[in-house]
């Protein structure tokens, strides 16, 4: 089996059951954040790695520029509420417009709900500045996306070492993690092609490395299937599983896909934006 | 491999940080230059390469008008002038400052050190005539100088059809005997209607003015007549003449004072200005060939020139630049909305914005000067052969890093428009598609 664990050392990981978490020390969160979460358990191994509690999210009133008029909104999201534990894969199931990219929106710290509270390694995203969402989404979430967005101009190396330029990380380092992780992910002949000199799975495999050259606690992935082919779709969820299962982080995978979703260890579905069950 | 407990704002970080912004920067647009089929960056970059390669030559040609054109084209090492002079007196009507006791100087100049040769250059306008009276009068602009045994270049007419020195001032009364010969340019003998061996008049002089004496004796009665010994094929069309110093400076009244424009050396360049600055302390010294850039504020017409064409510049490449780099930017939305979703900073992302385009600006701008020079000296060419002789543009050392600082600041005047545009993207819209 490919090892996607990749973690740098079991302390940085997730699972932070006692004591401040990785986010909050840096964000500066303080005590109250800590005492807020202290108690939360998951269903998995006791530590909520991602907690949504009532979310609620209206695109109109906070969602930027989707606002199609003042008096007019669209709900996206009602009374959500959800915990994804470290090492977990959840899924996200239901049709289109049900919600599940906007509860991956709000974990990856992309949107801020209109209300509730999303806790991201026990620190609240939505009492925290853009600024620092996105801190805690270049340290802590990878994203995979249906599409891919890789960046066409840069090779499939650049692409998985973009995530640690804003870091600070050297070029040599960053070199070598995305070489390490393009190798994991079985494209290490295609470290110097561009995205348009690769397959589409060879593109979802190269967004995954991506995802995880920051070593993130959570994966958050978007119809990750959605653009492959069967057989492609299923190594590609097999690395996603991989890396939340070997690598100890909570992975929540969006799909209306029951094949797709069958990997997963709990899938909640969703309906009119609102939780219908809460796994099965 | 993210730093641990936010960390992130040591020095070397933030260095490593630049460093790899600066390199994703020129990452991206070096692959889509050469190894996508985006032609937008190629675009941009040769409007800003043509833009500034116009300014260079335009800037070329304020450059020569401030230097005066083809009457100071000289082959000289070094020249002197005044302080506060820059554009040729004779071209604008105002007689300006001139250097007085050239001819003394001149002398003590020959004799310093690594000093070949030097001569004082005095330019007049004069109304010449056949001395057959078959003729109209014409102005043409007569240089004195004193020639020595050696082939040399002034005012763009080689002085070795002139005899050796200046006879008149040899003699020790300063009243020698005067030779009378003149080279004329090819406009000139064209414009006067004469060949070589016939003689012009200096209209309206009836004695003691340009004059020649064919014999010794004749010297205390001076005729008003001088010899064309040669004329200077393939000179152009501007109307030069040249005549040895003393005879111009009697008809300007210069004598007196030794008056002279310029005082010209030739030799090593570094002995010769020091002699010129010696002889000369206040004086200008001009020790490259080329002209000095900072003529162009003496000059009000070639400043207006140079400044126009900068303002010009400027502001078509600003212009062409900001709408390229927002259309850019614009299709690149997705890109940017993918760098905000893997964690990059809304400050990184804009960075990587403004470096994407100030660097392909002044990519632009460095192909954009070679090319002005390149186009100066085709221009000079192209005009030499058909027009004028002499150069019209003049390229300069300096043009180079002045058009890449043009382009330089025209990019950062871009900047605003493709940044606004790019803090106006949506991640959610881009990544959601």
């Amino acid at each position: 089996m490919i090892d996607l664990s990749l973690r740098r050392t079991a302390s940085t990981s997730a699972s932070a059951s006692t004591g401040p978490s990785r986010a909050e020390s840096e964000t500066g969160a303080g005590t109250e954040a800590r005492t807020e979460t202290e108690g939360n358990t998951n269903r998995h191994d006791g530590t909520a790695a991602v907690r949504l509690e009532s979310v609620s999210h209206e695109y109109g009133t906070g969602g930027g520029r989707l606002r199609s008029g003042r008096d007019r909104t669209v709900t996206a999201l009602e009374d959500v509420s959800l915990a994804v534990g470290a090492g977990e894969v959840v899924g996200l199931k239901g049709p289109s417009g049900s919600g599940k990219s906007t509860i991956l929106h709000a974990v990856a710290g992309l949107l801020a709900p209109t209300e509730g509270r999303v806790d991201l390694l026990g620190t609240d995203l939505t009492d925290r500045s853009e600024r620092e969402r996105t801190r805690l989404r270049r340290n802590h979430v990878g994203i995979v996306f249906q599409r891919f967005h890789l960046l066409p101009s840069l090779s499939a190396r650049a692409n998985v070492a973009l995530p640690l330029v804003q870091t600070g990380v050297g070029r040599s380092t960053r070199r070598e993690r995305a070489t390490e992780l393009l190798e994991a992910v079985g494209l290490d002949d295609r470290i110097t092609h561009l995205p348009s000199e690769l397959s589409g799975g060879e593109c979802q495999r190269v967004a995954i490395a991506r995802a995880l050259a920051t070593d993130p606690d959570v994966i958050v992935a978007d119809e990750p299937t959605g653009e492959l082919d069967t057989t492609t779709g299923a190594s590609v969820l097999e690395l996603l599983t991989d890396a939340g299962r070997d690598g100890n982080r909570a992975v929540l995978v969006a799909s209306h896909d029951d094949a797709t979703l069958a990997v997963a260890d709990r899938v909640v579905p969703l309906r009119d934006g609102r939780v219908v069950s809460d796994g099965y | 491999m993210g730093t641990e407990d936010g960390q992130e704002s040591g020095e070397g970080t933030r260095r490593s940080r630049w460093r790899g912004l600066v390199g994703v920067s020129i990452g991206r647009l070096w692959k889509r230059a050469t190894r996508t089929r985006s032609g937008r960056i190629a675009a941009t970059t040769a409007a800003v390469a043509v833009t500034i390669a116009l300014l260079v030559i335009v800037t070329g040609m304020a450059l020569a008008l401030a230097d005066g054109g083809v009457a100071t084209e000289t082959d000289a090492d070094v020249r002197i002038g005044p302080e506060d002079t820059g554009s040729l007196t004779a071209v604008d009507g105002v007689e300006g400052p001139r250097l007085g006791e050239t001819n003394e100087r001149a002398e003590q100049l020959r004799a310093a050190d690594g000093v070949e040769h030097a001569s004082p250059a005095l330019v007049e306008k004069l109304r010449l005539e056949p001395a057959n009276g078959e003729g109209e009068p014409r102005t043409v602009l007569v240089v004195g100088i004193v020639p020595d045994e050696n082939d040399r270049t002034v005012a763009g007419l080689p002085t070795d059809p002139l005899e050796s020195g200046d006879p008149h001032y040899t003699d020790e009364t300063d009243d020698g005997p005067r030779r009378g010969e003149v080279v004329l340019s090819a406009a000139a003998a064209e414009e006067l209607d004469v060949t070589e061996g016939e003689r012009l008049a200096v209209a309206g002089l009836e004695a003691d003015g340009l004059a020649g004496t064919e014999a010794p004796d004749e010297a205390a009665v001076p005729t008003p007549t001088v010899t064309v010994t040669a004329v200077a094929e393939g000179s152009g069309d501007a109307p030069v003449v040249l005549a040895p110093l003393s005879e111009v400076q009697t008809v300007s009244g210069a004598s007196d004072g030794e008056l002279a424009d310029r005082v010209l050396v030739w030799g090593n360049d570094e002995h010769a200005a020091a002699a010129g600055s010696e002889a000369y302390p206040h004086a200008a010294i001009e020790s490259d060939r080329g002209t000095d850039p900072a003529t162009l504020f003496d000059d009000g017409l070639a400043f207006a020139t140079s400044l126009l064409a900068l303002l010009v510049g400027v502001t078509i490449c600003a212009s062409f630049v900001a709408t390229t780099a927002g259309m850019t930017v614009d299709e690149d939305r997705r890109t940017l909305a993918v760098l905000e979703s893997v964690g990059f900073s809304t400050h990184s992302r804009l960075a990587i914005v403004a470096l994407s385009t100030v660097v392909t600006t002044v990519c632009g701008a460095v192909l954009g000067a070679a090319l002005g020079l390149v186009g100066i000296g085709a221009l000079n060419a192209v005009v030499a052969s058909s027009v004028v002789s002499g150069a019209v543009a003049q390229a300069h050392p300096l043009l180079v890093p002045y058009g890449v600082i043009v382009g330089l600041v025209s990019g950062l005047l871009a900047v605003p428009y493709p940044l606004v545009i790019a803090n106006r993207t949506s991640v959610l819209e881009e990544v959601g598609r």
